[in-house]
């Protein structure tokens, strides 16, 4: 994956067809972060605790159904992927990369959940957590590479 | 010409309206993001320029705070404006809280 151009709102990536699969694949996989990973407070110091963990909860499912269905406009899109020879051009706009982050990084957190959430990362591999390892990995190849892209100059 | 008449203050009458103004405006509650070991310091960068609007330097500056002290306090707030920050941050899979400020 490679920045090709970044012009006004606009970044073009050049990915390999083998990059294209992987990002198509691993973006099926949302949401993965189990809704129980986010509490609101660690004391439940709030007034009414169980009515704004509800609030949270329910902000959190919409979110999730809202970007589910973006999701899939975003990728069924016919200008979003084209082709440069043996090379995937990947075009989206600065708004649809702070989406397409969001989308990846909750992806990411929720196979370091499924794993165990180990602290030293990237973990040993075993035949019980390598699906989570590859995952988590290929969702913050695509992370990093966005991140790096929007904040060059 | 008339004069403006005095408003008439009953017993009690000012200390609840005070009360009432105090605890809407009071900045009571702590925004808190916590470390882990899976967001990008990149990524956290990102999420803390885009929710609070902040500049690049400030961002870091709490981006390394939460990476080498193992949190941050990002905002003092009211319960309802602390509430949406930690909406806002989790809305990114960030490890966020809101506590009472002691």
């Amino acid at each position: 994956m490679k920045l090709r151009t970044r012009q006004n709102d606009e970044l073009i990536f050049e990915l390999t067809e083998r990059e294209r699969s992987c990002l198509v694949n691993v973006l099926g996989l949302y949401p993965l972060t189990p809704p129980a990973h986010y509490q609101l407070s660690r004391n439940q110091c709030v007034p009414e605790p169980e009515e704004a963990q509800k609030l949270l909860d329910e902000a959190m499912a919409e979110q999730r159904a809202g970007h589910r269905k973006a999701l899939d406009e975003f990728l069924n899109s016919s200008t979003r992927f084209s082709r440069a020879g043996r090379k995937v051009l990947f075009t989206l706009s600065e708004p649809e990369a702070d989406f397409l982050l969001q989308v990846l990084n909750d992806i990411r957190v929720g196979s370091w959940i499924s794993i165990g959430s180990p602290v030293e990362l990237p973990p040993i591999p075993t035949q019980g957590n390598i699906r989570g390892i590859s995952i988590m990995e290929i969702a913050g190849f695509f992370e990093g590479n966005i991140l790096a892209a929007l904040t060059s100059d | 010409m008339a004069e403006i008449a005095e408003p008439q203050v009953l017993p009690g009458s000012v200390e609840s309206v005070k009360d009432k103004t105090d605890s809407k405006i009071d900045p009571g509650y702590l925004v808190i993001c916590w470390n882990d070991p899976v967001n990008y310091m990149e990524y956290v960068t990102h999420v803390f320029q885009r929710v609070f609007g902040w500049n690049r330097q400030k961002a870091d500056f709490h981006m390394l705070e939460v990476h080498e002290q193992g949190k941050s306090v990002l905002a003092r707030e009211s319960l309802e404006k602390a509430e949406h920050y930690v909406h806002q941050l989790q809305k990114f899979s960030l490890h966020a809280t809101l506590e009472r400020d002691e």
